[in-house]
């Protein structure tokens, strides 16, 4: 062993080196980076598509014509607003949404309801229910053109089986809107159902075995305990449910082309008459506009309530 | 301070929904306008192109003929006929004819148009379309182009110019001084079609003998309805069924001159038209028909389901399949069970005018403009004439209409060439389609018991009138 008189030399730390400024990007701008494809492509695909019909409301730009578009302020939107044609047409649209949506949410709640009670089954069932849900819209319109048709159709050939006479689905006033209503509800129900499902499953059952404890009754249990925790989800599935009826289109193409008539002519079915039929691009794009504040306002109106709901 | 607060007091799940809705109400805005948003405040070259009097150079290398029509028979028919006899000529040349529904007819084209960038190079116009067409200079002027390459005297004058005369041809004349932008590829009308076996070899010679005769038909053979024609509110199908009936009943349509439909249209001529098809034809329909349109009048013949149907000529060839037909086992048998005649007169001999014409679009490229020129200056000679009619097609040429190869190619081709001078069309102009959609929603709705006929005839001459006198331009 070596032993020196020397000062122990104590060891330099070295000191870290001054921050520089890097090239990399801090979370920010890496936040930034990471969302900007979606936000060019929203602001190309949504914003500026929305933004441009707002500009073309406020004139009487015609797609197809070759003359220059001028402006006319709210002629478009005072034309609409004041027009008989779409007072029916928001009527029809009124009646659909209300017909389809109150159908939909009972029978959709119902058969969650249930389905929550099964013990076996319910994965199958519940997947069995959504079927109709992932079909597309237009391919469920003729599918059900054809089994609603007056002559060959399978529906009247299963009245007239039973002795029933058969019915004129599709081209009566009375019973076109009723076909509406029945063939949205037969493809939308699954998805009430699933919210519903996804509520009622939610519900902690120690509610249910206090009550059953109490001897509660089932009305009573459902009243009290299943519905007021189902309820405010419930809702949400209404209201996006009537956002999609409110803008019906496909099924009236497909099923009645807004016949006989006019009479199952919704808004959207007769934006697309005037922006198509007569391009007249102007007014089509007030229109859609009106459709768009209809659906903000009242969704609003609806958001409100459910949150004084949840308040109370 | 107090949005803060309000903020603050929404609950998660809420302000969540609260998020989407605005996103939905977003998606709602983009699927509703942006239909609506078309090209764009753009502005387009006034008026259209104009094709050289001869056709231009052409190219040597592949190219693609494209056309536009909707989907029924003949479009098959042309697109087989084209390829096989088109080509031993510019082997260089495909053709394609590109189908959509018909109900997607007009928007397909107008919608490529309104862009001012087309995938065809030939548009196949109805006749009607024209007008919106010109006007807004989608396709090119062909007057110094026929005059040098179509031999006008080989066809009936009317013919020609119905298919690309504008301003439009007065009913069975042509203007020689107008402007033309088409050449006809198809003719068409009305034929009656008829069960011998049920009502005898003789047609009905009156509108109101065919009448009795469907009425009689249909009470002594149940399950059989007396009559089927279009009635569906879709395309033109229930307005070409009035407007039939109008022109036979001594009504018209308007007074092209001063552009006046209320007061012509629904003259006492007019009313005893509706009176007749929803009264008197309408009860003689089958349940539920209400929406029939081409296909399904087909089908109720083809299945023994009518006495006596109306169907256009160039859809009418699948009836004799003995495929789709209960009628017989062969053509044959089907023949000795189906009749084809012209329609019944009555205070006139009006028929309705049909088929469409070739159109080059405004926006093709030079190359595939000069090929589209030289197909049709191709299409319209005599030998192809006449091989287009072998091949199931209607021609437009008098030579070939009144040739063997077209009168025996099918037993209703001698009811086209007994039509030709019957003819009678719509109004071409550019307010067509927003017209006939009036027309037909409310004669739709009449035939349907969702409208009095005669409330429903003066609604539409009210209505169409609206649209005449503001030109087209706003409205609902």
């Amino acid at each position: 062993m070596v032993l020196t008189n020397e000062p122990p030399v104590r060891e330099v730390t070295p000191t870290p080196p001054p921050r520089r400024r890097t090239s990399r990007l801090g979370d920010r701008g890496l936040a930034a980076l990471f969302i900007s494809p979606a936000m060019l492509l929203l602001l190309a695909m949504s914003v500026f598509p929305l933004l441009w019909a707002l500009t073309l409301s406020f004139t009487n730009y015609s797609a197809t014509s070759s003359a220059p578009a001028e402006f006319v302020g709210f002629a478009n939107y005072a034309e609409i607003l004041t027009s008989p044609a779409v007072r029916q047409r928001a009527l029809t649209t009124l009646v659909y949404v209300v017909g389809a949506v109150t159908l939909q949410t009972v029978l959709g709640f119902g058969i969650a309801y249930l389905i929550s009670r099964r013990e076996r089954g319910r994965g199958l069932l519940t997947t069995v229910f959504l079927v109709p849900m992932m079909l597309s819209p237009v391919v469920v319109g003729l599918f059900w053109r054809f089994m609603l048709d007056a002559q060959f159709g399978v529906v009247n050939s299963l009245l007239t089986s039973v002795g029933l006479q058969p019915v004129e689905w599709l081209t009566r006033q009375e019973t076109a809107m009723i076909s509406l209503i029945v063939v949205d509800t037969w493809q939308w129900t699954p998805f009430i159902m699933l919210i519903a499902l996804a509520g009622l499953t939610a519900v902690p059952r120690y509610l249910y075995e206090a009550a059953s404890i109490d001897r509660a009754s089932e009305w009573f249990r459902f009243r009290n305990i299943t519905l007021p925790l189902v309820w405010p989800l419930l809702l949400i599935a209404v209201m996006f449910r009537a956002i999609e009826a409110f803008r019906l289109f496909d099924l009236v193409y497909i099923l009645t082309n807004g016949g006989p008539g006019v009479s199952t002519e919704t808004l959207s079915f007769h934006v697309y008459k005037v922006a198509f039929l007569g391009f007249n691009t102007g007014t089509a794009s007030a229109y859609g506009i009106l459709m768009v504040v209809v659906v903000i306002v009242l969704a609003q109106i609806y958001l409100r309530y459910l949150n004084k709901l949840k308040e109370d | 301070m107090r949005s803060e607060r309000r903020a603050g007091r929404r609950s998660l799940p809420v302000r969540q929904a609260r998020l989407a809705t605005t996103a939905v109400a977003a998606a709602v805005a983009t699927a509703t306008v942006l239909g609506a948003c078309g090209g764009g405040g753009g502005t387009a070259e006034a008026g259209g192109a104009t094709a050289p009097a001869s056709v231009p150079e052409l190219t040597d290398e592949p190219l693609t003929l494209s056309f536009i029509w909707f989907e029924w028979p003949p479009a098959q028919a042309l697109e087989d006929f084209a390829n096989a006899e088109y080509t031993t000529e510019r082997p260089n040349v495909t053709v394609e004819v590109n189908t959509v529904p018909n109900a997607n007819w007009h928007d397909a084209m107008f919608t490529q148009f309104a862009a001012r960038q087309t995938d065809f190079d030939i548009a196949i116009l109805d006749s009607q379309h024209i007008g919106e067409a010109v006007t807004n200079g989608n396709i090119v002027e062909l007057t110094e182009f026929i005059e040098g390459n179509i031999e006008t005297d080989a066809f009936d004058p009317y013919l020609l110019a119905a298919y690309g005369q504008y301003p439009q041809a007065e009913t069975g004349k042509r203007d020689e001084s107008a402007s033309m932008y088409g050449l006809p590829l198809l003719g068409d009308t009305w034929t009656m079609i008829y069960r011998k076996d049920l009502i005898g070899d003789e047609p009905p010679q009156t509108w109101d003998e065919m009448i009795a005769v469907a009425e009689q038909c249909q009470a002594d053979n149940p399950g059989v309805s007396g009559l089927a024609f279009h009635q569906a509110n879709g395309s033109d199908a229930a307005a070409v069924t009035y407007n039939t009936v109008n022109g036979l009943y001594g009504g018209n349509l308007w007074d092209a001159a001063s552009r006046q439909i209320d007061g012509v249209l629904n003259d006492e001529a007019g009313h005893r038209a509706m009176d007749v098809l929803v009264n008197e034809m309408k009860p003689l329909t089958a349940a539920g028909s209400g929406n029939w349109f081409i296909d399904e009048v087909n089908a109720a013949v083809a299945q023994g389901k009518a006495c006596i149907a109306f169907n256009w000529i160039a859809a009418s060839g699948g009836l004799l399949d003995p495929e789709q037909s209960t009628l017989g086992a062969t053509r044959e048998e089907i023949l000795d069970t189906l009749g084809f005649a012209t329609l019944p007169t009555q205070e006139t001999d009006l028929v309705p005018l049909g088929g469409m014409g070739m159109h080059v679009s405004a926006y093709a490229a030079a190359e595939h403009q000069a090929e589209a020129l030289n197909f049709m200056k191709w299409f319209l000679q005599e030998d192809t004439q006449k091989k287009w009619a072998a091949a199931g097609g209607v021609p437009s040429r008098t030579d070939a209409l009144e040739s063997p190869e077209f009168l025996e190619a099918g037993p209703f081709n001698q009811v086209y060439a007994d039509s030709v001078s019957r003819m009678r069309d719509m109004w071409n102009v550019p307010e067509y389609a927003r017209l006939v959609d009036i027309e037909n929603t409310s004669v739709n709705a009449a035939l349907n018991g969702a409208m009095d006929p005669r409330e429903a005839l003066d609604t539409i001459a009210v209505e169409q009138q609206q649209i005449l006198d503001s030109s087209g331009s706003g409205g609902l």
